[in-house]
């Protein structure tokens, strides 16, 4: 399926594509990607590119590219993400570097869950935290989650942090 | 290319469609299986997963990619076949995989053979198989196709092979392609079945 495009008042989350392959392979190629994954070398970044894109098809919610509405510059990659072996789906969000302490992940976050819950049927959501991953823990609480357990995720010990469901914020 | 977008073929015995969410569990049970070893498996079902969805958005990002092989008869699921280039690929490659149980029926010469014509009237002006030295079966089928060992092409990892098919002018009205039209003929009419086993 084609993702929707939604906007925010700074931010516009629109599809992947192509074009957001140099991006997303600066930011697996650096430290910051530790916490999801990363690093990863530009043949297996172009591969989680395009799962990225196919995890749409699959199952019909996805994330999006990021991008500053007044600049057009990408901030990061943000929204659903629920591959095989995944605890239950989750509210994701990679920011990229320089893009840091601006509310950007915050307030794109808003977007997709408020999505999530309203086109998509989801009733609960969570996101996985790395430990370790203070930046993304704030986001977290800043979204109104709340810490209720620690998981061991793909890519090692997680923090599994819940929502507020679809009454508290739709 | 999008998703809804890829084109269906058809052949004599065959559908070629885009992948399919529902097509999923053949395609995990396959790549979770040793029949995956020379295509970089057998993967974990997150792997598998990862690579469906791969699949689908290298349609996207490339405009071809992997078609989903069906019977006519009853819509089973048989294998795939298609294009593939993901980064770090030299050359654009048709790509195959015949699923279990569905081997040496001629399958993947019949799915091949019709995406090979198709994505060359569409554009392509030849094409590459990848394919492991131990993977006698595949090696067999490049013979089969007329593509032959380019020893001098880069490869994807240094211990593949490298086949070069045809090009188009080299593959039209030529007694190649009426050979691969006949041994297909063969495979689908009971009359035609060679003695002895047939090789996929």
């Amino acid at each position: 399926m084609t993702p929707p495009v939604l906007t925010t008042d700074r931010l516009v989350l629109r599809p992947l594509s192509a074009d957001d392959f140099e991006a997303l392979a600066a930011f697996y190629a650096s430290d910051r990607s530790r916490h999801v994954g990363g690093p990863k070398d530009r043949a297996d970044t172009w591969r989680q590119l395009a799962a990225e894109i196919g995890h749409w098809t699959l199952r019909g919610y996805g994330r999006w590219g990021v991008d500053v509405a007044a600049t057009g510059a990408c901030v990061g990659i943000v929204g659903c993400w629920n591959p095989e072996g995944w605890p239950e789906p989750e509210l994701g969000w990679d920011l990229f570097d320089g893009h840091e302490g601006r509310g950007y992940a915050t307030e794109a976050a808003a977007a997709a869950r408020r999505w999530a819950y309203d086109a998509a049927g989801w009733r609960t959501a969570i996101s996985l935290v790395s430990h370790g991953n203070g930046a993304s823990a704030r986001v977290a609480a800043r979204l109104g989650c709340l810490h209720e357990a620690d998981v061991e995720g793909r890519f090692g010990g997680a923090q599994i942090w819940r929502h507020p469901g679809p009454a508290a914020v739709l | 290319m999008g998703h809804r977008d890829i084109p269906v073929i058809r052949t004599r015995r065959l559908v070629l469609r885009a992948p399919e969410p529902s097509d999923y569990p053949d395609f995990k049970a396959t790549f979770t299986s040793y029949r995956s070893r020379f295509m970089g498996g057998p993967l974990n079902p997150y792997e598998a997963w990862m690579l469906y969805a791969a699949e689908i958005g290298h349609w996207e990002i490339r405009g071809f990619g992997m078609w989903m092989i069906h019977a006519a008869d009853d819509d089973r699921t048989l294998g795939m076949a298609g294009g593939w280039q993901p980064a770090g690929w030299p050359e654009r490659e048709l790509a195959w995989i015949v699923f279990p149980g569905a081997s040496g029926q001629g399958y993947a010469l019949e799915a091949v053979h019709a995406v090979r014509g198709h994505l060359y009237r569409t554009g392509w002006d030849g094409a590459v198989s990848y394919v492991d030295p131990k993977n006698y079966e595949s090696r067999l089928l490049c013979d089969r196709l007329g593509a032959v060992l380019d020893p001098d092409a880069p490869s994807v990892d240094g211990s593949d092979a490298c086949y070069r098919h045809p090009s188009p002018a080299a593959l039209a009205d030529t007694r190649l392609a009426w050979a691969i039209d006949r041994e297909i003929a063969h495979h689908a009419d009971p009359a035609l079945q060679p003695e002895g086993a047939p090789v996929d």
